[in-house]
């Protein structure tokens, strides 16, 4: 049997005592969080670790006395050994240091006054398993404070036993109170454990956390306020397709998880609204540089100078594309009749698209200026606003892309049906099936006819469908790569990764040991050291769930669509109820 | 499979067919009585060679439909005939059909009312009339071979898959086929009504031929066989003033196909042999016709 004692570090030189800690359930190990030192009345003792117990929910108890020899404390290794009959244990350590050894000298007596020794067996029996004792030293302080992933939250029922690190690293974070008193405390206890190497408190950070509460409080009140003016605003059907309107809606839902005044009360609650105020204040920061780049030396009206030619200029080759396929596109011969009717139908179209355009155009600086003040809400409201705008001036191709896309998947299932006719079959609804049907003389000789028709000018329609669809194809594409780099930065968990590069002690993924003595006469002695998270699971387990854009169909499904004639929408938003 | 192989001795007992029962011989014991049951073509008909010669005229008249069809279709293109005087001759001929059709079905209970015909007729006329702008564009930038190996294979499938044994709804594939085919050919004649025109015949010949053929082949069976010759014969002759080695080849056709096919058919019935024996499927014998009424 291995006995496994964990000490901490900061309890190395400490002055003779009692060892207080915590027996690990089902494990053969130990816990030793602090050490009581002399005077002690061993009444108080008792009193103040049931209080401890009560306030931490963690099982202290005396493991055992600590002697450290120093001038004119002899006689305290007999005294040492008495106080085994006052706490009454199942196993009581008793270990000591001399001057000079690096290692300590360790025996356990269990409750059956047998003498566990870590020497071997005399007899040189190897068969027999020696009881081994195997002290493990431990920074205090960094396991307090560090958190061991995957994430297990203490008060969850869980189906799996927590390992016996994980218990370790819970009793030393849940036993808090125990290290508000120190041997420097004017109190009837004398206790040494991380704090006594030193106190650290910040005026500021004290000054800033009794601040936030009230000012969480107002925020909270804005918010809601705010949310009902949202709520009002969703009636409309066109803030569902705005994208500035879903962003805004989202900051709001991060808000009300940042500034609730609730305090967090797990690790991955705090982790989250971290993540979610620093993400927010890298976007201000960068939407504020955005902002004093785009005002200086006058840059909003050169941009609404050139955005007036830029959209004339598409609509100019929009218009020689369709004069194109009027004549004869690549030598494919088209329908001469249906190439004019459907050609003359959209140039009208853009005839009216750049009227509209110049109608706007006086007003184009004045309502830029005033957008790009929005992006001191943030980079991420500038894309959006960015996003949206293209979307607006793009809105022909958009329109033309509806009409090509809705006549030829007419064309297609009007062909399907009627194919099936020349067949002589037909389509069983209810049996979901082809099946053979006797048609009448006129039904034939229609169906027939409109058959013939519709393959005919199946070449035109097809043509202006592939060159709607892939202009509409390009500006989708800009729009995502848009709404793509906006997700990034929403949901890029920027505070986890500061913490994993200044503080890598505080995510844990595991622990190593060094070995740092092993003599003959002394148990083992193991140096256990955090062995930080990787970048990639920080990445990945802190992420903050965004409305990621994710394409709606594989490639399959969407050159299927494509060919059927479908409307594609190839980006889809998730919605705050499937986060 | 011999008789009686295998090392068995008959017994006293005579062997059965069944399953269910020991019985005393091996178990690759072949009886006497193998095969006893087989039957050899016991179900093959006797033809008569002229009269798979009369049923094969058919088949014949078919083929010369579709080369009177194409006859008529070639005389539009190089505009020897006026359309205007075609469609009053189809309209005649259509009229003359319907009435001969309801002279010989005079007994028969009507499936439709004449107004449901009148309806059809007016459909299809407003119809064709309609479209046919439309239809004449079709194939304008399609080139000549294309439109004509298209027809070409439309007309082919027609008579492919044309119900030789049941003509009188026509079928489905064949008809549409031939309307497909007539629509691609119409397309290229020089105006709208030429179009028309060429689609009301093929109306007339596809559709409505074929019934008016079956109603007489059903009430006066001695007019079946004069008729599929006068079509022949306009068929040959109408070919024959536009191409008259194509005639000639057609009329080799016809004749391979009347004459030479049947004899090859009779002749090649002594090969026949089919066996039938317990293993077929039931066949009901008895008259169920009592259950119908």
């Amino acid at each position: 049997m291995v006995l496994k004692i964990f000490f901490p570090q900061c309890c190395n030189t400490a002055d003779s005592g009692l060892l207080v800690g915590h027996w690990i359930p089902g494990h053969n190990s130990a816990v030793v969080l602090a050490v009581i030192h002399y005077p002690f009345i061993p009444g108080q003792v008792k009193k103040y670790l049931s209080e401890l117990q009560s306030q931490t929910q963690v099982d202290l108890t005396v493991l055992g006395s600590w002697s450290m020899p120093k001038e004119g404390q002899e006689g305290m290794d007999s005294f040492l050994k008495d106080l085994s009959t006052i706490f009454p244990q199942k196993c009581w350590l008793q270990l000591s240091r001399e001057i000079g050894k690096r290692g300590f000298i360790c025996q356990v007596v269990q409750n059956n006054g047998k003498l566990l020794q870590d020497q071997e067996q005399k007899n040189g029996d190897e068969s027999s398993e020696g009881d081994k004792i195997i002290l493990i030293h431990y920074d205090q302080r960094k396991v307090m404070l560090s958190q061991l992933h995957p994430v297990q939250d203490v008060g969850q029922k869980s189906d799996i036993e927590p390992s016996e690190l994980r218990l370790v690293f819970q009793t030393v974070a849940q036993s808090q109170p125990l290290f508000f008193l120190d041997k420097y405390d004017d109190g009837p206890l004398k206790l040494t454990h991380w704090q006594s190497e030193g106190r650290e408190a910040s005026i500021i950070a004290e000054l800033l956390k009794q601040a936030s509460v009230p000012v969480c409080i107002f925020l909270t009140w804005l918010l809601s306020l705010w949310h009902w003016f949202c709520m009002v605003l969703k009636m409309l059907f066109i803030s569902s397709k705005l994208s500035t309107c879903v962003q805004s809606g989202y900051r709001t839902v991060h808000f009300k998880t940042v500034f609730s005044p609730k305090k967090a009360a797990t690790h991955m609650e705090f982790m989250r609204k971290a993540n979610i105020f620093v993400s927010f204040l890298l976007d201000i920061a960068l939407g504020l540089l955005l902002i004093s780049w785009l005002y200086r030396e006058n840059r909003i009206s050169k941009l609404a100078d050139t955005l007036v030619p830029v959209a004339d200029r598409v609509a100019k080759e929009l218009q020689e594309l369709l004069e194109w396929l009027m004549g004869a596109p690549a030598g494919l011969k088209m329908n001469r009749a249906l190439d004019q009717v459907l050609g003359r139908f959209f140039l009208y179209h853009i005839h009216l698209w750049s009227s509209y355009i110049h109608l706007m155009s006086p007003f184009i600086e004045r309502i830029l200026w005033y957008v790009g003040l929005s992006a001191c809400l943030g980079l991420t409201f500038a894309l959006s606003v960015l996003s949206d705008i293209v979307a607006l001036l793009t809105f022909h191709i958009y329109c033309f892309y509806v009409y090509g896309a809705r006549l030829y998947c007419l064309k297609i299932y009007g062909l399907s049906s009627l194919w099936r006719l020349f067949r002589g079959k037909k389509w069983n609804v209810l049996r979901q099936r082809v099946d053979s049907c006797s048609y009448d003389l006129d039904q034939l000789f229609i169906g027939t006819l409109l058959f013939t028709i519709l393959l005919f000018l199946l070449p035109t329609t097809a043509l202006y469908y592939l060159v709607f669809t892939l202009l509409r194809l390009v500006v989708v594409l800009f729009q995502g790569v848009i709404h793509l780099s906006v997700d990034f930065i929403n949901s890029f968990a920027l505070f986890a990764i500061g913490q994993r590069i200044c503080r890598p002690y505080r995510l844990a993924e595991g622990v190593k040991f060094k070995v740092l003595c092993q003599e003959p006469g002394t148990p083992l002695h193991l140096m256990m050291e955090i062995n930080p998270l990787k970048c990639s699971s920080v990445l990945r387990c802190y992420r903050t769930p965004t409305y990621s854009c994710y394409p709606k169909d594989s490639w399959a499904a969407l050159c299927k669509k494509l060919f059927v004639g479908e409307l594609i929408y190839p980006w889809k938003q998730k919605t705050d109820k499937t986060d | 499979m011999g008789a009686d192989s295998g090392p068995g001795a008959p017994a006293a007992v005579p062997w059965r067919k069944v399953l269910y029962e020991r019985q005393p011989f091996p178990d690759n014991y072949v009886d006497r009585c193998f095969l006893e049951e087989l039957r050899r073509n016991i179900r093959v008909r006797q033809y008569c060679y002229w009269a798979v010669v009369r049923e094969t005229g058919l088949i014949a008249q078919q083929v010369s439909c579709v080369a009177v069809f194409l006859t008529l279709w070639s005389y539009m293109e190089q505009g020897d005939l006026v359309p205007s005087a075609v469609l009053w001759v189809c309209l005649g001929c259509a009229l003359l059909g319907y009435g001969l059709y309801e002279i010989l079905g005079g007994s028969c209970v009507r499936e439709r009312t004449r107004l449901a015909d009148l309806q059809s007729s007016t459909i299809f006329l407003a119809f064709t009339f309609g479209f046919s702008p439309v239809l004449k564009t079709l194939t304008e930038s399609v080139s000549t071979d294309t439109v004509h190996a298209m027809s070409a294979v439309m007309l082919l499938a027609h008579l492919v898959s044309f119900p030789y044994a049941q003509p009188s709804p026509p079928g489905s594939l064949s008809l549409n086929a031939a309307l497909f085919g007539s629509v691609c050919l119409a397309s290229r004649l020089p105006g709208a009504l030429h179009t028309f025109t060429m689609l009301s015949c093929a109306v007339l010949v596809f559709a409505l031929w074929p019934c008016l053929l079956h109603r007489m082949r059903e009430k006066a069976e001695w007019s079946f066989p004069w008729a599929a010759v006068l079509v022949c014969l306009a068929g040959v002759r109408g070919l024959g003033s536009l191409w008259p080695e194509g005639a000639l080849l057609l009329l080799l056709a016809l004749l391979t196909l009347t004459l030479v096919c049947p004899l090859l058919l009779v002749h090649l019935q002594r090969h026949k042999d089919n066996i039938h024996g317990p293993w077929d499927e039931a066949e009901i014998r008895e008259d169920l016709s009592r259950f119908l009424n």
